[in-house]
């Protein structure tokens, strides 16, 4: 997931984080400016004490060794309240690698100023961050313009392997991978048990039950809208999209990423079903202005029955202030009626990737195996409520049992945002303003996707804006 | 800088030097000019340096990605062979097409409103007798507010779920019209966030034009009979042009580079409806990594823009002419 303030954020709103920020319950992955770098002032002096205690508690062993080296990792906050889980990573793992020291870069909540800024390093030479924690869309961009070291050069199979499937391909670019999965997150129904229990439903597995669910709800007045997401100008809009349009059977992209193959009854099949969740009531109108706050808004306000959100919006709608404390459940999304249950959910998420200008490649393996190991990815999902990467961790009861997101994990199937092709930005940016325009009803479900189609083709072949 | 000081102190001592040169031996007369020179030079060179660095070397740097194939890549930016396929991108591409036409015709109208309303509220203020300075500094908050925070503070005006607009608008039973959610209300809302927060500027401007103008003007026009209406039209307003030509002039500058607003309140959308040039080449450079596009809309937009204040002089400069004739 990642965490931007506006469209500026768009290019990762979408996943994980909201993105605006208007909200400030779920502001909780996306702090202010001051935030940031009191955490980063804060983390820097937790390292500089631990460091300092571990040197004298070992003097013996320093003295020992060689020397230690010292390589920098950039990562923007990943939790806003309690510890840092970038510092008790490092600790955890300079524990276990006395010889390598970590330290921590704070990078921007925003990911497309964390994503600029990187490029712009890299760009121009520099060996610093050794180490970078990016998006999950990032793979194809840095891979093309070589700003990320290919890790399947130096890596095993064996390595890969032990990630949950589909996360690697994800971060492979030209037949190489580029970024190891840190962690993870997807879509999520979340529904309200009370309501739901009220009208005597069972939690809906597809679309048409959600959109029918919510008009005996809202019928039975007992609440105002049905179903709340984000359908806003922006990189979110892609995310909701993708999971109506795989759902339906539509894809974005032809098999080699060469052409645009979302000019299909299913793609408009998908977009009009959208569209009718507004036109029906289902949805509020204000839709189409809706990112990630917007939508956790109105469902912690107790206005909507269903919210589609990221594995935070679980422990957001728990936290003080939601008027819903104690009524809301997780399932995997619905899909369209007649398909295989459950249906898909957009994969957003954090990958680490090696700067290709790095001095201390080997100390950056041995730092990116120890953050998607067992130890941290465990320390991931139990202390700090993030979705493992690591299969094993994934699967692992004990994990499972810490909260009923985490539970519902294995149970989801996961599509990936086209961004096999460096082009994806500009991939994105055609489906979300055509996807957008169709929802607030200025442009007919057809012709938008019509008219993405051919942006996407405008772009894929390298020309056009 | 310190410019401006060291260019008058030049141009000032080297004429005494001269007044002095008809005594002084030819090889001394010589030898000062040489050291004066080397004074300036060493004087003006920081200045040069920073205004170079920051100023001169970006605007090259931006104009010459234009017209380059411009590469990215790990070992930095590359820029190979002169092109003009950046501009032909432009030309050819829809957004460019609709972001040009969106920002002319949000410059036209906008800078028009604020000019008449900047007007009419610094007709009012001259008018006032008591609290003049505190209905002026009352007015300037809009204008020295953050744009970034008073786009914000719109945004919570124009929310669709809890905005105070859709409060008044449901209240009153017109419904939740979706105001940033369609292309048409979304562009006046956002000329409304404009208007609101420069129409102060304008106003101060004109205000100090019109407290400049004599009063045995308007005494003249009393006594032959002249209503206020006609005394505004032909005598204030001609002396007021070349106040309102620079205030239009500062706002065509301004408007023409509209960013924060569309940035903040709909992030360019609906679609790409408040695209404006600004988020264009923000989105083109930053987001899709095309260097020479994105550096060809910046260019292009410069231009333009000078070209429209160039025009506007000309047109402008052309009326006062008449008038004086």
């Amino acid at each position: 997931m990642s965490k931007r303030t506006n469209k500026g954020a768009k290019m990762s709103c979408g996943d994980g984080a909201s993105c605006d920020a208007r909200d400030k319950r779920s502001a909780r992955r996306r702090p202010g400016r001051l935030a940031t770098s009191t955490a980063a002032i804060s983390a820097i002096g937790v390292i500089a004490v631990a460091g300092g205690a571990a040197e004298a508690s070992h003097p013996a062993k320093v003295a020992s060794h060689a020397a230690t080296t010292t390589i920098t990792w950039s990562a923007s906050p990943i939790t806003t309240s309690g510890p840092d889980p970038r510092t008790v990573l490092i600790n955890d793992f300079q524990k276990a690698n006395p010889t390598i020291k970590v330290k921590l870069i704070s990078a921007p909540t925003n990911t497309d100023t964390n994503e600029s800024g990187l490029e712009t390093q890299i760009s121009g030479g520099s060996t610093s961050p050794d180490v970078f924690m990016g998006d999950v869309v990032w793979p194809a961009v840095f891979g093309a313009h070589q700003l990320a070291y290919p890790l399947s050069k130096s890596l095993p199979s064996s390595f890969f392997s032990t990630f949950a499937s589909g996360l690697v391909a994800g971060a492979t670019y030209k037949g190489s991978v580029y970024g190891a999965p840190f962690f993870e997150d997807q879509g999520f129904l979340y529904y309200r048990k009370d309501l739901l229990k009220k009208e005597g439903l069972s939690v809906p597995t597809t679309w048409e039950q959600v959109m029918a669910d919510s008009e005996k709800l809202q019928k039975a007045k007992l609440i105002q809208y049905g179903f709340v997401w984000q359908g806003a100008d922006y990189e979110g809009a892609t995310c909701n999209f993708m999971e109506y349009l795989t759902d339906a059977g539509g894809k974005v992209l032809n098999s080699s990423g060469t052409k645009s193959a979302l000019n299909s009854p299913s793609a408009v099949k998908a977009l009009s079903f959208m569209r009718s969740l507004v036109t029906s009531g289902v949805t509020p109108a204000a839709v189409s202005t809706y990112q990630e706050p917007q939508a956790m808004n109105a469902f912690d306000n107790g206005q909507a029955a269903f919210l589609r959100n990221w594995d935070y919006a679980y422990s957001t709608s728990q936290s003080s202030g939601s008027k819903v404390i104690g009524e809301v459940g997780v399932a995997p999304m619905p899909t369209f009626q007649g398909q295989a249950t459950p249906g898909y959910s957009n994969i957003g998420g954090w990958n680490l990737y090696i700067n290709p200008h790095s001095k201390h490649l080997q100390q950056d393996l041995t730092f990116i195996k120890y953050m998607t190991g067992t130890a941290a990815q465990t320390a991931l999902a139990t202390q700090f409520s993030e979705i493992p990467t690591n299969q094993s961790v994934r699967s692992s009861a004990k994990v499972i049992a810490v909260n009923p997101v985490l539970a519902t994990v294995p149970k989801t199937k996961l599509v990936a945002r086209p961004a096999q092709t460096p082009q994806y930005p500009k991939v994105s940016q055609a489906i979300y303003q055509n996807v957008n325009e169709a929802i607030s009803g200025s442009k007919s479900p057809s012709a938008a996707i019509s008219a993405a189609s051919s942006a996407i083709n405008t772009a894929l072949s390298g020309s056009g804006l | 800088m310190s410019t401006p000081t060291t260019t008058a102190q030049l141009a000032a001592i080297p004429g005494a030097a001269r007044g002095r040169s008809a005594a002084a031996p030819v090889g001394k007369h010589d030898a000062n000019r040489k050291r004066l020179a080397r004074l300036g030079w060493t004087f003006s060179t920081p200045a040069f340096l920073v205004v170079g660095a920051f100023t001169i070397f970006p605007i090259g740097f931006s104009i010459a990605m234009s017209i380059s194939h411009v590469n990215v890549s790990g070992s930095g930016f590359s820029l190979s062979g002169v092109t003009g396929s950046n501009y032909n991108t432009l030309v050819h591409a829809a957004q460019w097409r609709y972001a040009l036409g969106f920002t002319v015709v949000y410059t036209i109208i906008t800078v028009l409103v604020e000019i008449v309303l900047g007007t009419c509220i610094a007709l009012v203020l001259e008018r006032l007798t008591k609290g003049r300075g505190l209905m002026m500094a009352l007015l300037l908050v809009p204008w020295s507010m953050i744009t970034v925070i008073s786009a914000e503070l719109w945004g919570y005006i124009y929310d669709a779920s809890y905005g105070v607009l859709d409060q008044i608008f449901s209240g009153i039973g017109l419904g939740h019209p979706v105001i940033l959610g369609t292309s048409t209300s979304a562009i006046v809302a956002m000329m409304v966030a404009d208007a609101w927060k420069t129409t102060p500027f304008v106003a101060i401007i004109v205000l100090a034009g019109l407290v400049m103008l004599p009063d045995e003007l308007y005494e003249a026009a009393e006594v032959d009979g002249a209503s206020s209406w006609t005394a505004f039209w032909r005598i204030a307003f001609p002396l007021l042009r070349p106040t309102i030509a620079l205030a239009v002039l500062f706002r065509i500058l301004q408007a023409f580079g509209l960013f924060d607003l569309p940035f903040v309140l709909t992030q360019g959308g609906p679609g790409y409806s408040t695209t404006s040039l600004a988020v264009l080449g923000y989105n083109t450079m930053f987001q899709d990594l095309d260097f020479g596009p994105g550096a060809a809309v910046a260019t292009s937009t410069a231009v333009l823009v000078l070209i429209g204040c160039l025009l506007f002089l000309r047109v402008f400069k052309a009326q006062v002419g008449e008038e004086e004739s």
